[in-house]
Formats: structure tokens, sequence, C-alpha cells
């Protein structure tokens, strides 16, 4: 009866993504909270939380493929499956983002690599192949070390590549942070640590039974690292703020009074960072299963409204001609059609995983 | 190769917009989408405030961060200088939006003219529906498109982002852009920067000229001259 539930839940938020789709190729994208100056919105930042998200996946999935940690062998296949699962959902939210995604194909028959755009959707196509062979070597036979090394590789590409799309735009110094390219891997190993402690104790809760996983102490050693990744990115981003408060450039200072007011800052930091960093410094927090469901699920909320965070202070502030009768600043709500795009992505993920947990035994240790 | 440019003669221009108007007729444009456009502003303290008016429009940049960001070349460097856009190779990511510095690309969100299709009668029994008008003059989308522009798509399609080609289908004839020709008070100078006797070159000589965001390096094709300023103060010793 409960799963039941699940998928009904599942499959309206997947027909909700279908609604969208076909609104927004027969009205327009005005059904998104469009303005000229704001180009980027939710249904982009969702995609690269989900983005990072995988890429953070594919971190920890590299522990005992590339490193040889072999402890972490008993999260590796449901790792991978979830990277595979985040990785579908980003796709989703890419697709509803994307004005005419159809042309795509001209990404390999007109190239250009001067693009960090263009290494990004490279990288993307040939990390969802790789995924895919890594799963099904894990699954049929053994794991494969060049598999993970490859997927380990493209995480550090894609993450980091995020920083250089964003430091190319001079035009716009809020984005211009060569903090982006520290900020995104750090951030990205935190959400994929958050996501399969999350996933994997949520699904030992309901079960009901103390599987083999939850046992371990595994679980507890990756939340005392998300609760130090959340307190060094904490670190850096009090920085950031420091650095954008004490600014002498004009812009760059009424951007970031701007920043400190916007409420998926105040989310990222105080649920997303000082939350998680707090709750995993107590041990008797950290040690039980719901401290640390808890913990990963703040993180990943703070992780999302970041993303968001950061898109819109790029885009807010108009530029050149489209500054022309218009505040400094334009405010941003999402529409109903913005969250659709966002329910539709985490249901699509949500269903492949849960399918996947049905069909794949994710809870089983590869062999080597 | 000609390698075109724009000068600006802000003494010349007195603001009337027809720039704008031409532009929209050329190029069909939508409702809310400027090719061509402008940036105001007043500065002083009133009582004494002066208006400052700056046409604007597709920089044509010789080091576009436009096309360097695009990831499948549908901005793209002509030859002659002219940054084009192809819509067919749009992926419609906006990304040309995040990187130009000058806010002159625009995103197509819907259909163009939804206005025509519009089956609103304002007056019942006496007037006629925008739609209704289309029918009557055997219309099937808009009543009306641009027969001399055979390469850029006659009605701005949905989803991919466009801006001012520096009106390129008028220029491969011999034409001057649209906005060019219209302006009435013959501000505006389009001409070929590598030809050391164009006028071009003769005004970017005699005037010191300024160009938008120089400090970012983008190198604008489109070059500002002079300053309109009918004002004058008396003389005096230096005490202000
Ligand atoms: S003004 Fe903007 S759109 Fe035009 S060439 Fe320069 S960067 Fe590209
Ligand atoms: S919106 Fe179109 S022109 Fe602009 S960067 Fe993307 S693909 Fe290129």
């Amino acid at each position: 009866m409960k799963s039941k539930i699940w998928y009904g839940l599942l499959a309206i938020g997947i027909l909700l993504g279908l609604w969208n789709a076909y609104k927004v190729y027969s009205v327009g994208f005005t059904l998104y909270a469009k303005t000229d100056v704001l180009v980027w919105t939710l249904p982009l930042s969702t995609y690269i939380f989900f983005s990072l998200t995988s890429a953070g996946l594919a971190f920890v999935s590299s522990i005992p493929v590339v490193f040889g940690i072999r402890r972490y062998d008993i999260i590796e296949k449901r790792t991978v499956y979830l990277e595979i699962s985040v990785l579908l959902g980003s796709f989703v939210c890419l697709i509803l983002h994307l004005g005419s995604p159809l042309q795509v194909i001209y990404i390999f028959l007109s190239p250009n690599p001067s693009s960090p755009l263009w290494w990004l959707a490279m990288l993307y196509h040939v990390y969802f192949v790789v995924l895919l062979l890594a799963f099904w070597r894990i699954h049929t036979k053994t794991v494969s070390k060049a598999l993970g090394v490859i997927i380990f590789l493209i995480a550090i590409g894609t993450s980091t590549t995020l920083g250089w799309l964003l430091g190319m735009t001079d035009a716009r110094p809020t984005l211009n942070a060569s903090f982006f390219s520290v900020y995104f891997p750090l951030t990205a190993f935190g959400s994929g640590i958050a996501a399969i402690i999350l996933f994997s104790l949520v699904q030992g809760q309901l079960s009901d039974k103390a599987s083999a996983e939850t046992a371990t102490e595994l679980y507890d050693e990756l939340a005392r690292i998300m609760g130090l990744i959340a307190g060094v990115v904490l670190i850096l981003f009090i920085w950031r703020t420091i650095i954008g408060g004490i600014s002498s450039t004009a812009e760059e200072f009424r951007a970031f009074k701007h920043m400190i007011g916007s409420i998926s800052y105040h989310i990222e930091l105080w649920l997303g960072l000082v939350l998680p960093t707090v709750l995993m410094l107590l041990p008797a927090v950290r040690k039980s299963a719901w401290g640390k469901i808890a913990a990963s699920f703040l993180f990943l909320v703070g992780m999302f409204a970041g993303r968001l965070e950061f898109v819109l202070s790029g885009v807010i502030r108009p530029l050149g001609q489209m500054a022309e009768g218009r505040p400094e600043f334009v405010s941003y709500m999402p529409t109903v059609y913005e969250f659709f795009v966002a329910i539709a992505g985490f249901s699509v993920m949500l269903l492949i995983y849960t399918v996947g947990t049905k069909f794949f035994k994710l809870e089983t240790a590869p062999k080597h | 190769m000609p390698r075109y440019a724009m000068v600006i003669d802000r003494q010349r221009c007195v603001g009337c917009g027809s720039c704008s108007i031409a532009c929209r007729a050329e190029n069909n444009l939508s409702e809310g989408v400027y090719w061509s456009h402008k940036i105001t502003e007043t500065s002083g303290v009133f009582p004494n405030v002066r208006f400052h008016y700056l046409p604007t429009l597709c920089n044509h940049c010789t080091n576009a961060p436009c096309v360097r960001g695009c990831p499948t070349r549908a901005m793209h460097k002509l030859e002659n200088g002219i940054t084009m856009h192809d819509p067919k190779k749009c992926i419609g990511c906006r990304y040309c939006m995040i990187n130009c510095p000058y806010g002159v690309i625009y995103f197509n969100w819907k259909d163009g003219h939804q206005f025509w299709k519009d089956e609103h009668v304002l007056i019942e029994g006496a007037t006629s529906s925008p739609a209704e008008e289309v029918r009557a003059a055997g219309g099937k989308t808009t009543p009306y498109y641009n027969p001399k522009n055979s390469k850029a798509p006659d009605i701005r399609p949905k989803g991919v982002v466009e801006k001012c080609t520096f009106c390129e289908h008028r220029v491969r004839k011999g034409l001057l852009p649209n906005c060019v020709e219209a302006c009435p008070a013959d501000a505006r100078m389009f001409g070929d920067l590598d030809d050391p006797q164009s006028t071009l070159n003769q005004l970017l000589g005699k005037f010191k000229p300024f160009r938008l965001k120089e400090a970012l390096g983008t190198d604008p094709a489109v070059f500002y001259i002079r300053d309109f300023s009918a004002a004058n103060y008396p003389r005096t010793k230096g005490a202000a």
C-alpha cells in the first residue's frame, strides 16, 4: 500500500513535468518567471544542484575503486546507481530549461571548444555512457577500475568546468570569482556524501530492519566527513561574504548587500552549513541514524538554495541597455511552472532510484 | 573584405527613436524585443539637471564573449566583422546573454506577434479582432513580413536568442542598415574600418571616440563621438 502511494506521488510529479513541457512548448517560456534579465532561474539552478550532487556521488564512488579504501565497497553499487538517477533528474531540468533542446545535436555537428558549456555538454554525454557501463559491470561481473578512474576524472572536470563557465563572464563580477572553482567541487563532494547517507539510511529506517549497511560504522565516518566539509565550506562562505562586504567596488558591494538580504542565502548559510556542522559536532546526534538523516537532508536543502542563490546573484542586476527602465536589482519569485520543473526532476530521480532498489540489490558489495 | 563598424554622433542624435522603429519594422520584432535600443540617464541636481540619450545596439565586438561561449557556434563572427546568429543551431541555453556585457541579446520567449492571434473584440459589433483582421487580409500568421530579408527568418522563431545583425541581409546587397537609413538627423554612419579613407575613419580621426565598457577588452565596433549640449556658461576665474 505504502509503495503504491509512493509510486502514485512520483507519477503525479512526472505528469506535472510532461504538462509543463507541453505548456512551455505550446504557449512559450513566458510561463517561467521570465524577464529578459532573469534568463537563468530555478530550472537551471535545479539542474546545477543535481549535476553537482552526481559529481559528488562520483567522488564517493571513487573512494573504493580509485583509492582502494575497501570498507566503502558496501556502498559502491548504491552510489553509482544513485549517481545515474540524479544525473537523469538533472537532464529533465536541463531539457525544460533549454529553449530548443532538439538542436542540442549541434553540440556534435558544430562544436566550439572555446566554450566551457561545450566541454560540459561533452563531458556529460561521456559521463552518462560511462556510468551506465560501470553500473552494468558492477551488477553483472566485477568493478572496473578503468571506468571508475574515468568517472572520477570526469567528475573533477564537470565540477570545475562550472567554475570556468562562470569565470568567463567578465561583465558579471559576482559570478567571476575563482571562489567557485573551489566551492563547487567541495560542495559537490559534500552533497554526494549527504545524498548517499540520506538514501541509504532512510531506506534502512523504512524497511524496519537493521541492514548490514546501517549497522556498519561507515555512515558515522561519512557523517563526520560531511560535517567537516560543511564546516570548511562555512568558512569559505563567510570569507566570501566578508570580501564582498568590504569590497571597494561599488558594484560588488551593492550586489553583496542584495545577496545577504536574500532568503536563499540564509537557507544555505543557516540550514545548509551552520546546522549540519553543529549537528555533526555532537557525538550523540552524529551516531544516531536520524541525526545523520537530518544533517544530510539539511545540507542538501542548503545546497539546493545555494545553487539558486548563486545563479540569481549573477543575473538579478541588469546590464547595459537591459537596465533601461528597470530597478538596479530585479526581484525573483519562481512561477508554479518553474516548481513543476524541479518537482519533475526529483520525481524522475526518485522513481529511477526506487526501481533500482527493487531490482538491482543495491546493498550488495561488488566483486573486485 | 571590409570590416564593418558604426559611428554614432551624439551631437546630431536628437533621441527621436526612429532607429528603433526602423529596426522593428525591418526585422519584424515582437513586442518587448529591442535589437536597437537606448540608455538614458539624467545628471545633476534639480533644478540643474540634464537628460542624456545614448542609442545602443549590438556592438559587433571583435573579441566577442557571446561568440566565445556559444557551445554550438550559433553565435558566430562573419569575416566582415558582423556578429551573426544562426537560429537553427541555437539550443536556447542563454549563455550568450550571460556573457554579453551590453545586454543586447534577446531570448524569444514565445511565438512572435501573438497580438495578431487575439480573437478579442474591443467593441462588440463595431470593431474587429486582430485575428479577424489577419484573416480578412489573407495572412496566415502576421499581416506583414519583410520580403527583403531572405537569410534570417521572417517571423522571429521561439526558443532561441536573437539580436541586431547590422542588417546583414541589407548590407550584403549594398544597402545601409535600416537604422542608419532611417535616422532623420544622419547621426549614424556605417562603413569600413579597414578603409583608411572611409568617412568612418575620417570621423574617428577627427573626434575622440569612445566605446562602451572598453576596459573589458571586447573591442566593440560601435563608436560614439561628440556629445550633445547646447548649453553655455559664463566665464569666471574658476570659482564655482
Ligand atoms: S555586443 Fe554583446 S552580442 Fe554583440 S558582439 Fe558584443 S558581446 Fe556579442
Ligand atoms: S542561446 Fe544560442 S546563441 Fe546563445 S550561447 Fe546558447 S546556443 Fe549559443
